[in-house]
């Protein structure tokens, strides 16, 4: 396992901190484009992601793994589809503790 | 008040001029007005004093309030709604706004000094309380005097002795004075109207009589005017008194009653005239019209411009009786129904007067005339005989007749109907007048009253003395008998007593108007029935259910010793433990209030509820609902008070303990409910309340908010030994959220027997008979084909600790996914291996939300805690996380409730969920208790559990904003701005998502 570059749960609010840094998210898509795929993070920012071009067809929820490259976009890494049910207000609570109060645990 | 000197003239006599109401004021004196009368009742005060209330309206239509002490001023209620009279008094005291009140006895007469007869000494001496001046110096006036001329000797002065007939205004005795006092009399200072102070007396029986031998007095006044009953100089009455004076045959004292029908007053004075026996016996029978036996003041009250002559009206009971025409012009002497027991008495004495002995009988009869009052009245009367007069005190008259309270609105409208065309119709008649010996069956001692806690079915007449504290609608039903109605009512009396009244059919219509809560009433027959305990909660085992006979007298002067509501009140932690259906009282402090919601019963119609927290002293809260109208009445009125910060005190009387979601309170029917009220427990509850318990932390005993799914306590597989679970009587319920780590391959399932046993199968376990049939011990039979049904022993294990439990039929499919004849198919009959272990290996590893029984059983005298799978369910991995998520904030808001706590196993009842099922031959006892757990209907479970972990104790909580659990507000989605759609709690399973990769390197 390669702890040498943990990726750190954000939602969209928590991305500004990681500039730079590899992050994990989950966004709910809202739209794709050649190169990027636009959606919305749990905590309803809306975030785009950039990368080399996914293989459709995407889920609702898309989990992604990447470099944050400003405040509201990633470089993404990795795409996983999340399906199409998933709870965004538990993954934005686990974001919030994951960088916060726990954030040793994480990172 | 009018008292003794109050002038009541006809509105012939218009000689003064007379002030408005508005401008009577207290300790003002002599004014004279002139009023009209709007509505008149009598009245009986505790003391068994009879009150005439008035009210007057003058030509500026002020309206006043007169209460009339001195029955003396009776008037004729028949007819005197439509009167005009004119009213004075020499004084009054005490107005307050619109009302007036005529102070009584407490004035002084225009021409003498300030005497006041002393009240009741005739009664007193009458029934024998006063003997002799020992007993009282009693203060009386001198209604009558005559000479008598011994004939013994004749030739002596002392042999010349008095008569003498003293007054204390309201009764009269008669008496002797002592020779010794003769001189007094000579030289006109005891003269008639003399008021005395009898300083030696004895008072004597004489035969049926009492007699006062007069030995000594103390004149107070020489001259005075007759009080109570005088009769003014000058009034055209004046020759019935002369009249009555004349008459006197028999020598006693007179007085009399006098009915002036046409003017609306009705002479009631009774009390005078039991004792003149006989004087009437004779001109009952008189051709002469003269016969007006008028009391002074009957006279002067009587005094109608309608009657040319002083002779006076007639009842018309009194037709039938003595035979005359109805119209029959000729004057008789008149006479009142009102007296018809008094005199009746008098007739028995006397039989020489010729007409029907009993008064009470004759006026019964009245062929027109349903006048069931009056017999009913005599009904009433206790502590009355023939042989003592003594025994009717002073003001009790009217308890038992009719006369004049047949106007009263509690009478049947027969009666009423009743008196007053037959009044009428025989307006002009004069009535005979009959003896008043001494009184025998008189009927008008006060009602005794008696305490509701001394009814009992035994007891034939009684009073009682309430205050209706709750009235209940109108009800309708229909029987094998037809249709009906009925309608009841609650009383309380001064006692603390309570009993619940029930009216059936017509009795309704005699009394449903009647009836107002918060009235003190007499209410008297009627008969004592077991107490309906279904519908009636009183502390009473008996109700009344009134017939036509009964009678109810309503008291406009309050009591207030009778309280207007009396409260057992317990306290919210008491209710806990208090059986559901029982009525309670409850008060407390209003939390909060949630708004009307509507809805839909059974029957199809839509009810009103709305629910509100109360908490109070015990520092538990409870849910208390309202359905119906008070959700609107008071239930707004408490919204109101909440909203605007305030946390209002809300007593409940009647309430109903349910078991819906945990102990709760509602409304019933009976119930009343009383917002900040004003008594000592609730100022105590609010003194509470400010002082501490605003800051207080609350148990409910309700779960405050319904809705589906989990609400049982959350546990840890450790705590099942740690807690000591299953150790109580009661068995425990948790739920453990656990992996499958083992499972018992071999014999996952048994052979049971299929036969329907009811509506369910047997499933006792039933033994191959090696002939391809299966027998049932149980049922004794065999079957062709056998049931199969799981009992899977199952290693459960969590992040504490590992333990085993039992899974039966239906958890064992919730487990395996698929029945337990399938899987046993599968594994035996198909011998499918690979399949099977297939689907033991899909389901060992995975996480389930497991709902436990945990109970100690004894096997050979071994204790083991057993535990067993009542319900079993794949984790939710997104609703375990919300879950976690809370019980994390709740950790890190030091909020210990949030931890799992351990249950109060004795709040659960467990009965209810052991009635369901029980059969089954299964190999312990263990399994059969656990089976009996599984037949039951999940959501039964859930609304136990409900019951009993509701509320923070749980560390569950339910969201404020969209009501379903597992989730606070702050996270609920139904406030989140993802979309909604996306998210349903239910369907999300973490297992079974797709999870794949799109992409990537």
């Amino acid at each position: 396992m390669d702890t040498s570059s943990p990726s750190a749960f954000v939602n969209g609010a928590l991305l500004r901190r990681y500039i730079g840094q590899k992050v994990r998210t989950v966004i709910q898509v809202i739209g794709s484009d050649t190169g990027s795929v636009v959606g919305k993070s749990t905590d309803d920012l809306q975030i785009v992601v950039r990368g080399p071009s996914t293989t459709p067809p995407l889920t609702t929820y898309l989990e992604v793994i990447g470099i944050a490259e400003s405040d509201n976009s990633i470089r993404a890494e990795t795409w996983t589809n999340f399906g199409n049910t998933f709870d965004p207000q538990n993954y934005n609570e686990l974001c919030k503790l994951a960088s916060g109060e726990f954030k040793h645990l994480f990172i | 008040m009018f008292h003794k000197q109050s002038h009541l003239y006809k509105s012939n006599d218009m000689a003064a001029t007379f002030a408005f109401l508005k401008d009577v004021r207290p300790f003002k004196t002599a004014w004279k007005v002139q009023v009209k009368v709007i509505h008149s009742w009598r009245q009986n005060t505790e003391n068994t004093v009879e009150t005439l209330e008035l009210v007057l309206s003058d030509s500026m239509s002020k309206q006043i309030h007169a209460p009339v002490l001195n029955l003396s001023k009776v008037i004729d209620e028949s007819n005197q709604t439509d009167s005009h009279s004119e009213f004075g008094t020499s004084s009054c005291s005490s107005g307050i706004n619109a009302e007036i009140e005529f102070n009584l006895g407490r004035g002084r007469a225009k021409n003498t000094m300030a005497v006041n007869l002393t009240a009741e000494a005739i009664a007193k001496m009458l029934n024998g309380e006063v003997a002799s001046e020992n007993d009282m110096t009693p203060v009386l006036q001198v209604t009558e005097l005559k000479m008598i001329q011994s004939k013994l000797n004749q030739n002596h002065e002392s042999s010349n002795r008095y008569k003498i007939t003293l007054s204390d205004g309201i009764l009269s005795q008669q008496g002797m004075l002592n020779a010794s006092l003769n001189s007094l009399v000579v030289q006109g200072s005891i003269q008639l109207g003399s008021i005395l102070k009898l300083t030696r007396f004895v008072c004597n029986r004489v035969q049926t009589r009492r007699i006062v031998v007069v030995a000594d007095v103390e004149i107070l006044v020489e001259k005075c005017d007759i009080i109570g009953t005088c009769v003014q100089s000058g009034s055209p009455n004046e020759p019935g008194r002369s009249s009555v004076f004349d008459q006197q045959r028999s020598g006693m004292g007179s007085v009399i009653t006098q009915q002036s029908n046409g003017c609306g007053f009705e002479q009631q004075q009774a009390k005078r005239t039991d004792l003149n026996g006989g004087r009437y016996g004779a001109s009952a029978y008189s051709p002469q019209p003269q016969v007006v036996h008028n009391s002074p003041d009957a006279v002067r009250y009587s005094v109608s411009a309608n009657l040319p002559q002083p002779q006076v009206v007639h009842n018309s009971s009194e037709v039938g009786r003595y035979g005359l025409p109805a119209n029959s012009p000729q004057p008789q002497v008149a006479h009142n129904s009102s007296d018809a027991g008094r005199y009746g008495g008098a007739n028995l004495a006397q039989p020489q007067v010729g007409y029907n002995s009993s008064d009470a009988g004759r006026y019964g009869v009245p062929a027109s005339s349903p006048q069931r009052q009056v017999g009913q009245r005599y009904g009433t009367g206790s502590g009355y005989s023939e042989t003592s007069p003594s025994t009717r005190p002073y003001g009790s008259s009217n308890a038992g007749y009719g006369g004049s309270r047949l106007e009263q609105p509690r009478a049947p409208p027969a009666t009423t109907a009743y008196s007053r065309p037959v009044q009428s119709s025989y307006q002009p008649q004069p009535p005979p007048m009959y003896v008043n010996r001494g009184p025998v069956a008189r009927n008008e001692a006060p009602p005794r009253i008696t305490p509701i806690s001394a009814l009992n079915p035994y007891q034939g007449r009684w009073t009682i003395k309430v205050r209706v504290t709750c009235k209940g609608v109108l009800r309708r039903f229909s029987n094998t008998r037809g249709e009906g109605k009925l309608f009841s009512f609650d009383l309380l009396d001064s006692g603390g007593g309570e009993i619940r009244v029930t009216c059936f059919n017509d009795v309704v219509d005699q009394f449903f108007d009647q009836i107002v809560v918060g009235n003190v009433y007499l209410i008297s027959r009627g008969s004592l029935k077991p107490a309906q305990k279904n519908f009636n909660h009183l502390h009473n085992d008996y109700e009344i259910h009134l017939d036509s006979a009964s009678t109810i007298q309503q008291c406009y002067e309050d009591d207030p010793t009778i309280p207007r509501h009396q409260f057992h009140f317990r306290n919210v932690g008491d209710i806990e433990n208090m059986e559901s259906n029982s009525i309670t009282d409850l008060i407390g402090i209003v939390s909060s209030i949630s708004p009307s919601v509507s809805i839909m019963r059974k029957n199809q119609t839509e009810v009103l509820k709305r629910s509100l927290q109360l908490k109070d002293m015990s520092g538990r809260s409870v849910e208390f609902t309202m359905w119906g109208d008070f959700c609107n009445a008071e239930g707004q009125k408490l919204q109101m008070l909440c909203d605007s910060g305030a946390s209002p005190v809300l007593a409940v009387k009647a309430g109903r303990i349910s078991e819906f979601n945990g102990k709760q309170v509602s409304t019933i029917g009976s119930s009343q409910l009383f917002i900040e009220p004003d008594f000592p427990e609730a100022r105590e509850l609010r003194e509470w309340y400010d002082r501490e318990g605003r800051n207080a932390h609350f148990t409910s005993i309700s779960r405050e908010f319904t809705g589906a799914g989990r609400q049982e306590v959350r546990k840890v597989i450790t705590q099942i030994k740690d807690d000591k679970l299953g150790t109580s009587e009661k068995p425990d319920w948790i739920t453990v959220c656990a992996t499958i780590s083992f499972m018992k391959v071999e014999n996952f399932c048994y052979t049971a027997c299929p036969n329907m046993n009811g509506d369910r199968p047997c499933s006792k376990k039933v033994t191959n008979n090696g002939d391809g049939t299966w027998r049932c011990e149980k049922c004794d039979k065999s079957v062709e084909e056998c049931d199969y049904r799981y009992i899977l022993q199952i290693q459960l294990q969590d992040h504490t600790g590992l333990t085993w439990a039992t899974a039966f039929q239906e958890a064992g499919e919730e487990i395996i996914g698929i029945s337990a004849k399938d899987l046993y198919y599968i594994k035996y009959e198909h011998q499918e291996e690979e399949k099977f272990e297939d689907i033991i290996r899909s389901v060992t590893f995975s996480k389930y939300i497991f709902k436990l029984k945990i109970k100690e059983e004894t096997y050979s005298d071994e204790q083991r805690v057993k535990a067993t799978v009542v319900k079993a369910e794949k984790i939710n991995y997104s609703s375990d996380t919300r879950f976690m998520l809370e019980a994390m904030d709740k950790l890190r808001t030091g909020d210990a409730n949030s931890l799992p706590v351990k249950l109060e196993s004795s709040n659960y009842r467990s009965d209810a969920l052991n009635s369901g099922i029980g059969t089954s031959g299964t190999r312990d006892t263990a399994s059969v208790d656990a089976r009996r757990e599984f037949g039951l209907p999940a959501a039964n479970q859930v609304g136990q559990y409900g019951n009993q972990y509701a509320g923070p104790i749980s560390g569950i909580t339910s969201c404020n904003a969209c009501g379903s659990n597992g989730h606070v507000s702050a996270n609920c989605p139904s406030l989140m701005s993802e979309p909604q759609g996306q998210y349903t709690q239910g369907r999300y399973t973490g297992g079974g998502t797709p999870r794949q990769h799109v992409g990537g390197y």
